[in-house]
């Protein structure tokens, strides 16, 4: 019997985290996306989001040991975060230009390569979240590594211009009608390199 | 009190019911073909994805953002700062981890050395998916979740080479039925939240969402010209995901829908994979749902006598019981 309660302990335990884990992330995308209920929910849902945080012990408050034993074992068990794929709304996709600039004025533009599909993915994922609010502080960081990985491949570049922004899809009435997908500008970053056997990179 | 007794009595009635091992040999090989496609669907890019210095982001970010939340997170910076240990440079490491993960992936397939290379995926898994978290995904998570189970799951099972040829035994037979419980849990889990998360998006009711998900790179396989011509049927198929993900951890224990319902949730995984090219997303959902389903509803299992050498006749219990 005691076996069979360490079992169940082990199971409630587990599922609680599964379930306030979702619950956050429902909570977090809630007053961020349209939905269907009225914006004046918005509050509701923060609050929430913040219940949720101070139950996995994620609020700055609680004890250090305590916390980092929930966050290593949410790691291992691989339920760090919920299961909203695509949803509540589908967010529109990033992308991010090179402009590279050489010292005989000539331009070119490059995007961040890879070469496998799947590999693909993944550099859409980065670039998706990097253009959300949470990654403002490590955006720039991101970009000049996605700008040094470029200027190695082309180090007689000296300056490389960042250019970030958002696809915007059409509906599929817009589309019928003509309306394609436009670029909208987010952020723009210059890193400046010097050419090879003068000095180190300094992106 | 007695009403609380008796509650407790159908839970752990349902949690620790006789289970054969088919859904654990699902398992064990579904994931260790995830594990060996992974590798090689991101071969050509391992070093490049995965390097501290040089490659497309640097490792040292991820890992230093992991180690503010917890300094116990496995990464590969611990296995490369280890084989700096014996001269190892970080190319090197990184490719040894490449091949270990493969070979253990293989070994799972084959069922040899069941628990041991569960360990090893596992591990080895998480460090490169921990150390490139600003390139990981969904599915990352999901074969993190089924391997964490494998390795705690009664391996190894009937089908394996170690049954077969090592004549390794379990453990911990009994414990069969409650880690299938748990993954069957999960999985409801997984829809229920995911249907539930979009069913609250406006975009998910008039078809916008879908048409977005089909027409947005790098998920563009079909043309949007081929796209429009179906547009009428867009917010029926956005509806149809969502109540089919919403109805997924009731309708699964359902005597007569449970079999139709899951064959339209596989279906469904298909076709996310076909049409937006999101392979490996839909094969480790169509290895959990299998594993956790798909024996007692898609094909009736005989429970094996305990020994495992002759089956007895009696049918296993569904997943309903």
């Amino acid at each position: 019997l005691r076996h069979k309660s360490f079992y169940l302990a082990f199971f409630a335990a587990h599922f609680f985290f599964v379930g306030v884990v979702s619950c956050r992330e429902l909570f977090w995308f809630l007053p961020k996306s349209r939905t269907i209920f009225p914006q004046r929910f918005n509050s509701y849902w923060e609050e929430a989001e913040d219940l949720s945080s101070s139950v996995l012990l994620q609020n700055p408050g609680a004890p250090a040991t305590l916390r980092e034993s929930v966050t290593t074992y949410v790691h291992l068990a691989g339920i760090e975060s919920g299961y909203g794929f695509f949803a509540p709304n589908v967010p529109g996709t990033c992308k991010l230009v090179f402009e590279l600039h050489y010292p005989d004025g000539r331009t070119e533009s490059r995007v961040p390569a890879v070469s496998s599909h799947a590999s693909g993915l993944r550099v859409a994922t980065l670039l998706d979240k990097i253009g959300r609010p949470q990654y403002d502080s490590l955006r720039e960081v991101i970009i000049k590594m996605l700008a040094s990985a470029v200027w190695r491949e082309h180090s007689d570049a000296t300056m490389i211009r960042a250019v970030f922004g958002v696809v915007m899809l059409p509906t599929a009435e817009e589309f019928e009608h003509g309306v394609r997908e436009s670029n909208q500008f987010l952020y723009s970053y210059d890193f400046a390199f010097q050419p090879p056997g003068s000095k180190q990179p300094n992106p | 009190l007695r009403r609380i007794e008796l509650w407790k009595q159908r839970l752990v009635g349902f949690l620790f019911s006789p289970e054969s091992d088919n859904w654990l040999a699902l398992l064990r090989f579904g994931l260790g073909l995830q594990v060996v496609l992974y590798c090689l669907s991101i071969r050509t890019d391992w070093t490049y994805l995965l390097a501290g210095n040089g490659g497309l982001i640097s490792r040292n970010l991820s890992e230093t953002i992991l180690a503010l939340q917890s300094p116990l997170i496995p990464r590969l910076g611990w296995i490369v700062a280890l084989g700096g240990h014996f001269g190892l440079g970080e190319e090197s490491v990184l490719s040894i981890v490449w091949y270990c993960l493969v070979a253990a992936g293989c070994f799972l397939l084959l069922g040899l050395f069941s628990r041991s290379a569960a360990i090893a995926t596992w591990l080895l898994h998480l460090a490169a998916l921990k150390s490139a978290d600003l390139l990981s995904y969904g599915m990352d998570n999901l074969t993190t979740i089924g391997l964490f189970y494998l390795m705690l799951s009664p391996l190894p099972d009937r089908l394996s080479l170690d049954w077969q040829w090592r004549k390794s035994r379990p453990k911990h037979r009994d414990l069969l039925g409650f880690w299938r419980r748990v993954l069957q849990t999960h999985v409801c889990l997984i829809y229920f939240f995911s249907g539930i998360a979009k069913c609250f998006g406006l975009g998910w009711w008039n078809g916008t969402n879908l048409w977005r998900a089909l027409s947005r790179p790098p998920f563009d396989l079909i043309s949007a010209e081929t796209l429009v011509r179906f547009k009428h049927f867009l917010p029926i198929t956005g509806i149809a995901v969502w109540v089919l993900e919403i109805g997924y951890p009731f309708f699964i224990w359902h005597r007569t829908l449970r079999r139709p319902w899951l064959i339209a949730i596989l279906l469904m995984h298909v076709g996310v994979g076909v049409t937006m090219g999101m392979y490996l997303f839909a094969s480790i959902m169509i290895v959990l749902n299998l594993a956790a389903f798909g024996p007692g509803i898609l094909w009736h299992q005989r429970q094996p006598a305990d020994d495992g050498s002759a089956p007895a006749e009696s049918l296993a219990p569904s997943p309903n019981n």
